[in-house]
This record gives C-alpha cells, structure tokens and sequence, in this order.
C-alpha cells in the first residue's frame, strides 16, 4: 500500500473499471443461477406432484436435482470457484464425503438390522 | 491502516473480506466450520433416512405432508440466498446502503421461512405427529428441526451483525463479518435443498 504513488493513479482507476466489469458480469452469473435453482426446484416438486413419474425412478431424479443445485449453490453463490478457494475446497470435499459415508453407514446400519 | 476505519472508494481493496490476516482466518475458519456441519447434518439425515417407515400408529409422511407450504418456503429461502449474495457484491463494491438493504430482505424472507415452519409445526402436531410419536416423528423433528434453528440462529446473527456496524461504513474489520454470514445463509439453504428433496418429496413418494 506505501508504494503506491501519483504516477500510478491512471492504472488504478482502470483496475476500477476492470473490477465494475468483472462484478456486472458476477451478477449476470448469480441470476442465471438463481433462475437454474428456481427451475431445478420446480421440476423436482412437479416431478413428485403430477404422479407421472415412476417413485424409485423419481427419487433417482430428485436427488440428482438437488445434487446439480448443491453445485449451483457452492459453486457460484459461495464463490468456490474464484482463486484462493484450495483450501476450503479441500475442506468442504473431505467433508462431503464424510457426510455420504455417514449417509450411507448409518442408513444401511438401521435399515438391515 | 487502521482496520475499524471507513474505506472509501479509492483505497477499496478487491476482496475487503479478506484484505487482512483476521479475515484471512476468518474466512478459512468458516470453511472448516461448514465442513464439519456437513458431517453433523449428514447424521442426522442418516438417522431420518433409516427411521422414516416407522410412523407407528401416527399418521405417516405421504399423509402428512403438505407439499405447497414446502414449495412456498423453499422459494422463500432460494430467494433470501438470491439476496444475501446481492448484499455481498454491493459490500465489495463499497455500497453501504445497498447491502443493508439487500440484507434486510434477507431476513425478511429468512423470518418468513420460520414462520411458514412454525405453523407447519403446529399443524402437525394437531394431527397427531408429536415428538415423542414415533421414530418417524423423533428424527423428523430433530433434522428439520435443526435446520429451523440454524435459520433462527442465522436471522438474529444478522440483526445483530446490522444492528452493531449500522453507522460505521465497511471497515476492513466488517466485512469478513457480513461475507462470513453470507456464506453460512448460502450453507443453510444448500441443506434445506436436501431436506425438501429427502424429507418431504420423497416422503410424498414412499
């Protein structure tokens, strides 16, 4: 920050206008997200609803909608894709996968017994 | 710099939520944190996934559930995490105005969703389905149950977090605070997706 000097004030206000860009274009990607989840949502529930649909093969169906809209939700409203996201990456993938074995543990264990 | 200091327009950083090593740990933080509720909310949906055929004589899922109150609070909880990420690129665009806003209709439409849930609530247990029904009943309670507390949790960290910075701009000590709950609303409605999938449309399906 001390470095900073008045020659470099043209550059920084072009890194503002790069910075507006890139949130217009964030926004964009926010709203195009919320009206997938918003259709995700919607089919899951018309799915379920109009009795149409076979259940096993609806619960399959279901579950992978809710899958593709975790996706949505980590990916672009909590920003795991921007840079500097390794770590919690990490952390919510370790986590993840806990979580299925648990699923999968538990569920199976009171289930056969 | 001094971090409780309002930032102004020409020396906002990037990403003010983490511009600092407080927020940097904070951030991280977090993170683990939702790892480790992920695990805690799998077991729990463990436990309900295992117990849910066991309605004993109380009425069961199918019967009970009324899909277009889910629907309604799902849209309401998929909007207020539309909004909560509308308040963090007003915040990392300096807009102080525009984020309280956003975040008061956050929790507008947070305490909308508790509200839809308390009256399902009631509405259950009028017919029958109490805690201590059954298994069902138990594991039911306990999963969405949970959920409701994290978004009562959610709405009074938020009034509190409003309330406390109301006059004070974004500071550099601020704004890893506002993201961080951003983050945990976006957490919670990743579950509820699951709990609407799991719980109530496959219940609807057997």
């Amino acid at each position: 920050m001390a470095d900073h000097t008045k020659t470099e004030q043209p550059v920084h206000r072009n890194e503002a206008l790069h910075r507006k860009i890139a949130i217009k274009e964030e926004r964009k990607y926010h709203n195009v997200s919320f009206i997938m989840m918003i259709l995700l949502t919607l089919i899951a529930f018309y799915a379920i609803w109009s009795d149409k649909v076979s259940s096993s093969f609806a619960i399959l169906f279901i579950l992978v909608l809710a899958v593709i809209q975790v996706f949505f939700q980590l990916y672009i409203w909590m920003h795991l894709s921007h840079k500097g996201h390794d770590f919690p990456l990490w952390g919510m993938i370790s986590g993840i996968l806990i979580a299925a074995i648990t699923v999968a543990g538990i569920a199976g264990l009171i289930w056969t017994s | 710099m001094e971090t409780n200091q309002r930032l102004t327009d020409d020396h906002f950083p990037e990403n003010p939520e983490k511009a600092t090593l407080d927020g940097k740990n904070k951030f991280l933080g977090f993170w683990l944190f939702l790892g480790g509720e992920t695990v805690l909310f799998a077991t729990l949906f463990a436990v309900y996934i295992g117990l849910r055929d066991n309605h004993m004589d109380g009425p069961s899922a199918k019967e009970l559930f009324q899909l277009p109150t889910v629907f309604l609070a799902t849209m309401l909880l998929l909007t207020s995490s539309l909004t909560s990420v509308y308040a963090v690129l007003a915040l990392k665009q300096n807009k102080v105005k525009s984020m309280i806003g956003w975040f008061l209709v956050t929790l507008l439409l947070g305490l909308g969703f508790l509200g839809l849930e308390v009256y399902e609530f009631i509405e259950y247990v009028h017919e029958g389905h109490t805690f201590t029904k059954s298994a069902f009943s138990s594991s039911f309670y306990t999963l969405v149950g949970f959920h409701g507390g994290h978004v009562l949790f959610g709405c009074l960290w938020l009034v509190t977090l409003l309330l406390r910075n109301w006059n004070r701009g974004i500071t550099l000590t601020n704004a890893p605070k506002y993201y961080l709950f951003a983050l945990y609303w976006h957490f919670v409605d990743v579950v509820w997706v699951f709990i609407f999938t799991v719980v109530y449309l496959m219940g609807k399906v057997g």
